[in-house]
């Protein structure tokens, strides 16, 4: 087997890892944990409000749910659903959407792109 | 017959063994301190759901011995939204209101409560109230507040599941202090 035809079969086999991996997901998480997320979530007792698959105790009904959530189209009814969005959502929601009953819970930056990981895993 | 007899003790003594494997396992999680005391990581799932239904539980099986509950006035909810916003709202927020910051480094976290007039009973909202909860950070007020406080807490918490962040600044902003004893609980 020659040099090239090696690696055009690697080409082959790179597209079509791709192509396995963009089908299971985005894949893209925004550059934050969703280990770390979770922690966040429990901690800020984001759970009183919201289901949340995968965390204790998240069975609240106040805002809606987040099972699925990661493959939304849009979030807080004006966002296209990103996890940079996302993101800005959960550190901002009253910028977002004045009045709303979501208060800012004062998340960091980094702590915001954490919980925002975790949201996007949820599919 | 003999053979029975044999079998019956064997079972009785794997129990016996394994009863003693349990015991000595958990007299070494004390002795040791092999168990994670720190607030700053959530309960493993299996604890945070014993402790959690087991609390739920007990609330509602104390709250059925009560007698039925007061009827609540609006004047009961506004006196109830006064003690909330004195004693309450730093742990456990309102509508678009967050909980004081320091409170996101408690195990349990203390839970928002704008559906918890849905989770609990008036009766139940009492006892948790006035009892506490133990293991939690949830103080017990009986010793702060009087019992017509604790239900006038629960009287607001009542209308708390229909208030939005609006109607919550309005009663804050409506709710001039009591003349006198504003701060000061009645005696219990």
């Amino acid at each position: 087997m020659n040099l090239h035809r090696l690696i055009l079969l690697a080409a082959g086999l790179g597209v079509l890892a791709a192509c396995a991996e963009s089908s299971r997901s985005s894949g893209d998480l925004g550059g934050g944990d969703p280990e770390r997320g979770a922690v966040i979530i429990v901690r800020e007792a984001c759970g009183a409000c919201h289901q949340i698959p995968g965390i204790q105790a998240a069975d609240g009904q106040v805002g809606p749910p987040l099972g699925g959530v990661g493959r939304r189209t849009i979030i807080a009814g004006m966002l296209a659903n990103t996890p940079q969005n996302m993101a800005y959502w959960v550190r901002r929601p009253q910028a977002v959407v004045p009045g709303n009953a979501m208060p800012d819970v004062g998340l960091s930056e980094a702590q915001a792109r954490d919980v925002a990981a975790y949201l996007e895993t949820l599919r | 017959m003999k053979l029975r007899l044999r079998i019956r003790l064997r079972l009785l003594m794997a129990w016996a063994a394994g009863l003693a494997t349990v015991a000595l396992g958990a007299l070494g999680v004390v002795c040791f301190g092999v168990f994670d005391t720190t607030a700053s990581t959530p309960h493993p799932p299996l604890i945070a759901w014993a402790t959690h239904v087991t609390m739920q539980n007990a609330v509602r099986r104390n709250a059925r011995r009560m007698p039925p509950p007061p009827r609540f006035t609006p004047a009961d909810a506004q006196r109830g939204f006064r003690l909330y916003e004195a004693n309450c709202v730093m742990c456990h927020g309102g509508p678009g209101i967050a909980r004081a910051a320091w409170v996101s480094g408690m195990t349990p976290a203390p839970p928002y409560l704008l559906d918890a007039a849905r989770r609990w009973s008036p009766n139940e909202l009492y006892w948790i109230v006035r009892q506490g909860v133990r293991m939690t950070a949830m103080p017990a007020w009986d010793q702060t507040l009087s019992v017509k406080d604790d239900w006038d807490l629960v009287a607001f918490l009542e209308q708390l599941q229909r208030l939005t962040p609006a109607d919550y600044a309005r009663l804050k902003a409506a709710a001039q202090p009591e003349p006198g004893a504003a701060q000061k609980p009645s005696p219990p």
